[in-house]
């Protein structure tokens, strides 16, 4: 999954200072979708967590590869002081995850990433039907 | 004979009837939308979307953006985008909100306005500094412009649309920004220098609410609502706009009279539980309440709520303290306010409140809903022209990505009229029928409308 727009709507996502980090994965991390400039633009307070965090990461996206067919839409965990938020894009095993504080304004961030969930997907098909 | 002439005054009518309708002069109300992050494009792109749906020059322009321009060029720069645009001297009125709903879709980042242009209304703009230290001076100083512009106006129907600078957080020595201060000293300090920092530096609560009673005072006759420019819940800034004036604590006013039905309406979807207290001690300003039932406020609270002592903190505030509002007394009227900032054993709240009982109120996702719906249905069978919701922040929060389930209901109603929602922290409306209606969680609609008679 090597996509320009796509990255583009992580690149767009990032400029949030709430979200530290985000793409599009599936189970295994296998062929992520990132921003355009990779970790490089995540921001730096989750470097020391990254591991950690993808550790975790996909352990859910494991979860959402099982479920996805019988609609499962959304998965939240909160690691030590970070959340870890996922978006299943409809019709696939793939999640855009984003990685935010704890303290973050969930709300706010909610509606933003649902509309790139709903970008990402209209992107997808488009790719397919190409 | 009679039977002739009968026709004849059934056609004369018919015919005068749809010469009226063709005379009826035309509303133009257009959006303006734009995401895009660089603050001069924007500025230029949010005007341009709206103007290019116009035939003509717009008679007013309302302008609400999100926080995000203030690292991406700055609100100057937004402004002065918008202005390349926008014909000189057109009243223009906005500022800052967490968020914002329109046709088009529910964003938390970017820009929307609405330009209206009508033949049948007369405009005028105003403002006000320095409302966190001074708000009836304020009030007093915008209502003075208003009424010069509009004194000759022959136009019956009076509207007030009043945005005012919402609270903003004092940054503690040692601890940042904080909504829960658990050191005693600290928030001893801070309660000590609360009403000073409201003075000096005009930090702390945003005095809306005092600022809404001082414009009824002097527009007792018009419908108004009220709204807030706020960040994205930080606290840390807001901006107010007034034609090309970007300000800071202060209010910005769009006044009209107009032939134009101009009806407002406030809702909220909150419930009295049968938890009550009795507020017994407030601070001088009453904006701090410090007693419950003659006990430091907060552990009396979370007694009452039988909630542990750790429960409240910084991380817990939004998702716990948020959704138990209370019902509290000012004058004859009872608000539900939400207590959004805890100072050790004390609550702040956003508005003025008076010792006496109290209900704990609660309030789910469907009660959200359900009040907008409400609000809606008071407007049903009439089909409006454009409309204007100020609502709070904390539905946003609440419903996330739901929200647009809000719009789905307010898109029944307006079909391809234009609306904008905007996500505030302080909120109401007002009219002579109605009266005030101050509250926090609530919906509060203006809708214009051709005049049926």
């Amino acid at each position: 999954m090597r996509d320009d727009p796509v990255a583009e709507v992580l690149d767009n996502l990032m400029k949030f200072d709430e979200i530290l980090a985000c793409m599009v994965a599936r189970r295994g991390m296998i062929d992520s979708v990132m921003p355009s400039s990779g970790t490089d633009s995540f921001k730096p307070e989750i470097y020391e967590v990254w591991d950690v965090l993808k550790r975790t990461m996909d352990s859910q996206l494991s979860v959402i590869s099982e479920f996805s067919r019988i609609d499962l839409k959304k998965i939240d965990f909160e690691l030590q002081e970070f959340d870890a938020m996922f978006y299943v894009i409809p019709e696939t095993e793939n999640a855009l995850v984003a990685i935010v504080p704890a303290l973050a304004n969930k709300g706010l961030i909610d509606v933003e990433l649902e509309r790139a969930r709903l970008k990402i997907y209209d992107l997808l098909k488009e790719e397919n039907n190409q | 004979m009679d039977a002739l002439l009968e026709e004849e005054d059934v056609s004369a009518t018919e015919e005068s009837s749809s010469a009226v309708d063709k005379e009826r002069p035309h509303v133009e109300a257009a959006l303006g939308l734009t995401e895009k992050w660089d603050a001069r494009e924007a500025g230029r792109e949010v005007a341009e979307t709206a103007l290019q749906q116009l035939s003509g020059k717009p008679d007013f322009f309302l302008l609400f953006s999100t926080i995000h321009y203030e690292n991406h060029g700055g609100f100057e720069e937004f402004l002065n985008g918008v202005w390349e645009v926008l014909p000189e001297g057109t009243p223009l009125v906005g500022g800052t909100v967490a968020g914002f709903m329109n046709n088009h879709g529910v964003f938390v980042q970017g820009a929307t306005a609405l330009a209206v242009s009508y033949p049948h209304m007369d405009v005028a703009i105003g403002y006000g500094r320095n409302t966190k230290r001074n708000p009836k001076k304020a009030a007093k100083q915008c209502a003075e412009m208003i009424k010069k512009e509009l004194v000759n106006s022959p136009y019956k129907n009076n509207f007030l649309l009043n945005f005012v600078s919402s609270a903003e957080l004092m940054k503690i020595p040692g601890q940042g920004y904080k909504k829960v201060i658990d050191s005693g000293f600290m928030s001893k300090f801070v309660t000590l220098v609360f009403g000073l920092s409201q003075y000096l530096i005009q930090k702390g609560p945003g005095r809306e609410d005092e600022i809404f009673e001082e414009l009824i005072h002097y527009f007792p006759s018009h419908n108004m609502i009220l709204g807030t420019s706020v960040d994205d819940y930080k606290g840390r800034n807001n901006y107010i706009f007034n034609n090309n004036f970007l300000l800071k604590n202060s209010l910005s006013s769009l006044g009209l009279q107009t032939n134009l039905d101009v009806t407002v309406k406030s809702t909220h979807g909150m419930n009295k539980t049968n938890v009550e207290f009795n507020i017994t001690k407030i601070s001088k300003d009453g904006h701090i309440i410090k007693e419950i039932n003659n006990k430091p406020a907060v552990p009396e609270l979370l007694r009452i709520l039988e909630w542990p002592e750790d429960f409240l903190n910084e991380k817990t505030m939004f998702f716990r303290m948020l959704y138990y509002p209370i019902s509290v007394k000012r004058g004859n009227r009872q608000i539900p306010v939400v207590m959004p900032f805890i100072l050790k054993d004390s609550i702040v709240t956003p508005c003025v409140v008076e010792k006496g009982k109290v209900s704990i109120l609660t309030v789910s996702g469907i009660n959200l809903l359900d009040a907008l719906q409400k609000n809606i249905e008071y407007f049903d069978g009439t089909i409006p022209e454009f409309g204007f919701f100020s609502t709070c922040g904390t539905i946003l929060q609440t419903l996330g990505n739901k929200i647009n389930l809000i719009r789905m209901k307010l898109l029944e109603y307006f079909k391809d009229k234009p609306f904008i929602m905007v996500f505030c922290a302080g909120e109401g409306t007002y009219s002579p029928t109605q009266g005030i209606n101050y509250a926090n969680m609530s919906y509060n609609t203006v809708i214009f409308r051709q005049n049926k008679k």
